[in-house]
């Protein structure tokens, strides 16, 4: 059994210690808004207890560790007050991600997280061992330790065994113009609080010293105050901005992809680094992305679904992607995960365009109807001024419509959705879990339903999965039934593949004498 | 097409009335603090009949909705697969292939054990597995319905799902 890195023990105490001091210090300054001194000693005396509580706790935690790889399991033995013993089969991992956040980069340190399916969140996080130890969980941990313990025996083997690595392939490298475009265009949600805070700490707390006063004194009261206002939002959208560039730039600065084997490797980060494997026989589901500035500029992103990543972690779901390229290469690298011909997408039946019409012509309403509380209510006049956005409906109508499609192929199940995001799933029959088929009451008005095939994507979870919005309702019936026919189709087909597959494994590992078990 | 066992209305009715009486009296009473204890100073007259016309409109429809949801819910167990048709606002057809079943349960809540019903729930690996649970089902069927499911589970010998 291998215990973690001395030195993780070292990063751990810091880290807590940093978040339990500062969870003491806040509730410190709010417990003593006078500041007085025998409540600053008593608040750094709680301080420091805090900090030596967490020490402990983190030796304790180190001297409890302990993880092994084995030839087809993963064992871990961990916990303070309680134990926990775990043994994972190498089958069922899913992704494996290296994070090295500043502190254990500083150290020289990785996290390794290692992704199951099911369960409510990483299976197993072994903070933190040291980089040599990281690239070789990575390499080895879903081939087993048997790889290993040959490159150690004879250095025949260890030659085959590794030449995957070596010759790992190049897929995809992003490139200073794409890292630009990127930075400049991604809205980050997290940036807006951010910088709020950076203008905060830049105004000294005082948001008034940010207005112009000799350019707001000029004008007459109300709009003076209006001008003012105006003047703080476009401050705060531009620092949000510029925060929202900076923390882009350094999640995607030096994006690669790489693909060894049966498996894709990536890597990015400036200050944080973060690196992962996304096994290509996990694979849910493509999801191609376009968001609308980069779609002008004939770019895209990839996503590659597994079902590693529990609900609730955010967009780490969609983190093992392309973050941005050229859609003809985004469409070339997805092609190279999962072998899916001409994309030729069936639109929805025109009615359905007289449905978003006849949808966004009610919120051109609704919007009116407040226009017109809002006058009875202020000093505005003009409710009706609203109603102009009537001339965008049929545009928008249009829009939705022509962004939509569905495609059912030999082997895939093509959707696409979304005009801002434009959004193109491409989910492997068999990899359909459920197929659905939806109809609202004004679906039904219409003769229309939504077929969705559920897979067990993770990014599904989050209300993502693969639907043909607003087809005919009779072709949805016809296209249920044919999902449901291929999908047992593709599974006897491979079966018969794996079957086959296992026979001449049989041979080959007989010629070998190997004794190998071809499970 | 299997229907449902029609006491499952008992059971939905309940449980309609039960929810109608507590977004109703949180409505009502809300109303009542508004105007009698004068946080609202000059609250309408018509505030505390309002929110009980509300409540009652609200009750009403989830009353009726839930009688309609008998009319509605369907399943039979083809060879390939369960089919369910459900829902009385959005339809909704799911096929579930016994091929990509993870495992079947039966429950049984207080009220459905009250009116003698059971509930079979088929898991899936897929994100919206929790959509696919029959309601309304004997004990007896419920139980056979489980047998039969689990057996074509395992007679359909499916590839790992994740």
């Amino acid at each position: 059994m291998r215990k973690l890195h001395p030195l993780s023990i070292a990063v751990r105490s810091i880290s807590r210690s940093v978040n339990v001091g500062l969870l003491f210090f806040i509730a410190g300054v709010f417990a003593s808004p006078g500041g007085a001194g025998g409540t600053l000693v008593s608040v750094g005396g709680m301080v420091l207890l805090g900090i030596v509580v967490a020490v402990v706790y983190e030796v304790a935690y180190y001297e409890r560790f302990r993880y092994e790889l084995t030839a087809d399991t993963f064992d871990v033995a961990s916990g303070v007050l309680a134990r926990r013993d775990r043994e994972v089969p190498l089958r069922r991992i899913q992704n494996v991600d290296v994070r090295q956040p500043v502190l254990s980069r500083l150290f020289g340190l990785a996290a390794v997280h290692i992704e199951t399916a099911g369960g409510g969140q990483t299976e197993v996080s072994l903070q933190y061992v040291d980089e040599e130890e990281a690239r070789r969980l990575r390499r080895q941990l879903r081939r087993g330790a048997r790889a290993e313990d040959d490159e150690g025996e004879e250095s025949a083997s260890e030659t085959r065994d590794s030449s995957p690595d070596d010759e790992e392939e190049l897929l995809f490298e992003i490139e200073p113009r794409e890292l630009a475009i990127l930075s400049v265009f991604t809205i980050d949600p997290g940036a807006s609080l951010l910088g709020g805070i950076a203008l905060s700490f830049l105004s000294g707390f005082d948001p008034s010293t940010l207005i112009p006063a000799d350019l707001v004194d000029g004008l007459p009261g109300a709009e003076g105050g209006l001008v003012a206002l105006a003047w703080l939002v476009v401050l705060f959208l531009l620092a949000a901005w510029v925060v929202s560039a900076v923390l882009t730039f350094n999640r995607y600065y030096g994006f690669r992809l790489t693909r060894g084997g049966d498996e894709l490797y990536y890597e990015r980060g400036l200050v944080q680094r973060y690196s992962g494997t996304i096994p290509l026989e996990k694979v849910q589901t493509l999801t191609i992305t376009e968001r609308v500035p980069f779609r002008w500029f004939g770019y895209g992103a990839l996503a590659v679904e597994t079902a590693g990543y529990a609900p609730g972690q955010g967009s780490r779901g969609t983190e093992s992607a392309i973050p941005l390229a050229g859609y003809d290469r985004v469409v070339g690298l997805a092609r190279s995960i999962e072998p899916f011909g001409e994309v030729d997408l069936e639109a929805p039946p025109k009615r359905a365009r007289e449905r978003y019409g006849v949808r966004y012509l009610l919120v051109v309403g609704a919007l009116v109807g407040a226009g017109y509380l809002l006058t009875t209510a202020t000093a505005l006049e003009r409710w009706y001024l609203p109603a102009a956005l009537i001339v965008l409906v049929p545009a928008a109508a249009h829009l939705k419509w022509r962004n939509r499609g569905h495609q059912l192929g030999d082997r895939y199940v093509f959707t696409r959705t979304g005009f801002w995001n434009r959004t193109t799933k491409v989910v492997p029959y068999y990899r359909v879990q459920a197929v659905l088929h939806t109809q609202s009451i004004f679906q039904r008005r219409r003769r229309l339903a939504s077929v969705t095939a559920d897979t067990a994507s993770s990014a599904s979870l989050l209300g993502r999965a693969a639907t043909a919005y607003d087809i005919d309702d009779e072709r949805g019936l016809e296209m249920q039934l044919e999902i449901e026919e291929r999908l047992q189709e593709r599974l006897r087909a491979r079966k018969r593949e794996r079957t086959v597959g296992e026979w001449f494994q049989h041979d080959l590992s007989n010629d070998e004498s190997a004794g190998d078990d071809s499970e | 097409m299997e229907r449902l066992n029609p006491r499952v209305r008992v059971v939905w009715l309940f449980l309609a009335v039960f929810r109608a009486g507590i977004v109703g009296g949180f409505l009502v009473g809300a109303a009542l603090v508004l105007s009698e204890t004068g946080l609202w100073a000059n609250s309408p007259d018509l505030l505390v009949p309002g929110a009980i016309g509300l409540a009652v409109a609200l009750g009403l429809v989830r009353i009726i909705v839930a009688w309609r949801r008998y009319a509605v819910w369907r399943f039979e167990v083809q060879d390939d697969g369960l089919y369910i048709e459900r829902g009385v606002f959005t339809r909704i057809k799911t096929v579930v292939p016994y091929v990509r079943v993870q495992h079947v349960d039966s429950r049984r809540s207080p009220i459905e054990r009250t009116t003698g019903l059971a509930t079979v729930v088929v898991y899936t690996a897929g994100s919206r597995s929790a959509d696919v649970a029959i309601p309304g089902l004997t004990p007896e069927r419920a139980e056979q319905l489980r047998e039969d499911l689990r057996r074509l589970a395992i007679e359909s010998e499916g590839e790992d799902a994740v």
